[in-house]
């Protein structure tokens, strides 16, 4: 009883902060998720390509960021970025998360066109379509409902990952959480507080995309 | 109409076709029979490039065409092909189906395409299922929506492969029907199929395929009474 009563109190402590937070952790993660779609639509294309130069760059790009952990990536994108182009910490973090998920993204979206059936293109291309034409009219919306479940996931891991922008002082969730807990010295509650946030978070994004899911096979 | 000259195909190191030629006329209809491998498929598939030949010269309309100088997708809108699966598009209604290519390669207007394509739907028996999904259809209509979807580039030339084998026997017939249909209207069509009744009373001529060679060349009466191939006899006796 006496816990809940702590947990109420150090609930109702943090929630002007917390929710301020709140907006900003969406935002960083809605910049790289739009950022992120964009980058792994483009080099999903450009790995399937005809063009061998295309498939290396697209390799070497998801071989990196696959291979190095996301916390280096935004240490070495914002003082790598800032000491050319003045960046404030939130766009430097949003966009190294973007090009992070690009990768992964870009993998989501070859591995859902290169599981389409051949016959469709081959349909397409026999009815005088493009390579081009058929990709964009055919191909691709049929891939873009088969990678909306990975995609989905991805969006959720994005949503948690954002919280390690805080390693460059975005004032988001984390961050604010993490100087609440050092200066409160509650830190167990205030980070069990913190955890329910992303929770419901998480949940709710569950939610939109099973909604959206069910929505997308009613069609058919 | 459809003109192939010392035609080769490789796969690798497979030559899968070794010399064809074949000529067929403007609203002829031609069978193309044989075992499996014997190349049926990959000759049909040359005829509008969805594989590039090795060798040899392909006309359409009397001129020949060269896959490197000439944009292909044009080509290959002068000659429909329907398939043994189909393959129509599942996220796209009937209708949808037959008039994405109008518009889109064709540059339609779009008042034009759906007036054109529910004609076609008209004309193959499915009116009533133009807003319907291609999974909602059994195969029999499928592969008619195929063929409504084919005619609706309005192509010189058709060609179907194996365009019954994939279907439940009862729904053979009702596609054979449509086929039998647009022969009689005099379009051009190359016909691989197993259906010999369909062979006999359609085809204008048969013609048999043999590990990459044409062995037989002729009317459907000689064909059936007096080929002559050892190879033909034996094949007519298996599948008849
Ligand atoms: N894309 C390809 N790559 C490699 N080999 C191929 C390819 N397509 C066909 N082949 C081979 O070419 C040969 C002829 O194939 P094709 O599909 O033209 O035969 P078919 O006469 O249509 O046979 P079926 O009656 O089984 O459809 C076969 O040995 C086949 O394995
Ligand atoms: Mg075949």
């Amino acid at each position: 009883m006496e816990f809940l009563q702590t947990m109420l109190e150090v609930i109702k402590r943090t929630a002007p902060g917390f929710l301020e937070a709140t907006v900003l952790t969406l935002q960083v993660t809605a910049v790289a998720l739009v950022l992120g779609t964009l980058l792994g639509l483009v080099f999903a294309l450009m790995k399937i390509s005809k063009s061998k130069i295309l498939q290396t760059i697209a390799n070497i790009y998801i071989t990196i960021i696959r291979g190095t952990p996301l916390i280096v990536q935004i240490m070495f994108l914002y003082f790598g970025i800032t000491a050319v182009i003045i960046l404030d910490a939130f766009w430097a973090g949003a966009i190294a998360l973007g090009i992070h998920n690009g990768a992964y993204i870009a993998e989501i979206f070859r591995g859902a066109i290169q599981s389409i059936d051949k016959g469709q293109r081959e349909a397409s291309m026999a009815l005088g379509m493009t390579r081009g034409q058929s990709m964009k009219r055919i191909i691709f919306p049929q891939a873009l409902k088969r990678s909306i479940p990975p995609l989905g996931n991805q969006f959720i891991i994005t949503l948690k990952d954002s919280s390690l922008v805080y390693i460059i002082s975005v004032s988001e969730l984390f961050a604010v959480a993490n100087r609440d807990a050092a200066q409160s010295y509650q830190p167990f509650e205030t980070y069990l507080v913190v955890g329910l946030y992303y929770l419901v978070l998480v949940m709710i994004f569950t939610a939109i995309l099973r909604w959206y899911e069910g929505r997308l096979n009613v069609d058919k | 109409m459809l003109k192939a000259t010392n035609l080769h195909k490789s796969f690798g190191k497979l030559e899968v076709l070794k010399g064809i030629d074949l000529e067929v006329q403007p609203s002829e209809v031609v069978v193309l029979v044989g075992v499996s491998g014997s190349g049926k498929s990959t000759l049909l598939r040359c005829f509008n490039f969805l594989e590039r030949i090795n060798q040899g010269s392909i006309e359409i309309d009397g001129q020949v065409i060269d896959a490197k100088k000439q944009k292909l997708s044009q080509v290959r809108a002068e000659v429909g092909m329907v398939f043994q699966h189909f393959n129509l598009f599942p996220h796209k209604t009937v209708l949808e189906n037959v008039i994405e290519a109008p518009i889109v390669v064709k540059k339609e207007n779009k008042e034009t395409a759906i007036a054109k394509g529910k004609a076609l739907l008209e004309k193959v028996g499915l009116a009533d299922k133009a807003d319907v999904y291609p999974s909602k259809l059994s195969g029999g209509q499928k592969q008619r929506v195929a063929i409504a979807r084919a005619l609706a580039m309005e192509p010189k030339a058709l060609l179907f492969d194996e365009p019954t084998s994939a279907l439940d026997p009862e729904l053979v017939g009702e596609v054979l029907a449509v086929m039998k249909q647009l022969a009689e209207e005099g379009m051009t069509m190359v016909v691989v199929t197993h259906e010999m009744k369909f062979a006999r009373e359609v085809a204008d001529r048969i013609i048999m395929l043999d590990e990459g060679v044409i062995i037989e060349n002729t009317d459907p009466k000689t064909f059936f009474e007096n080929p002559s191939n050892e190879r033909t006899r034996q094949f007519i006796s298996l599948v008849e």
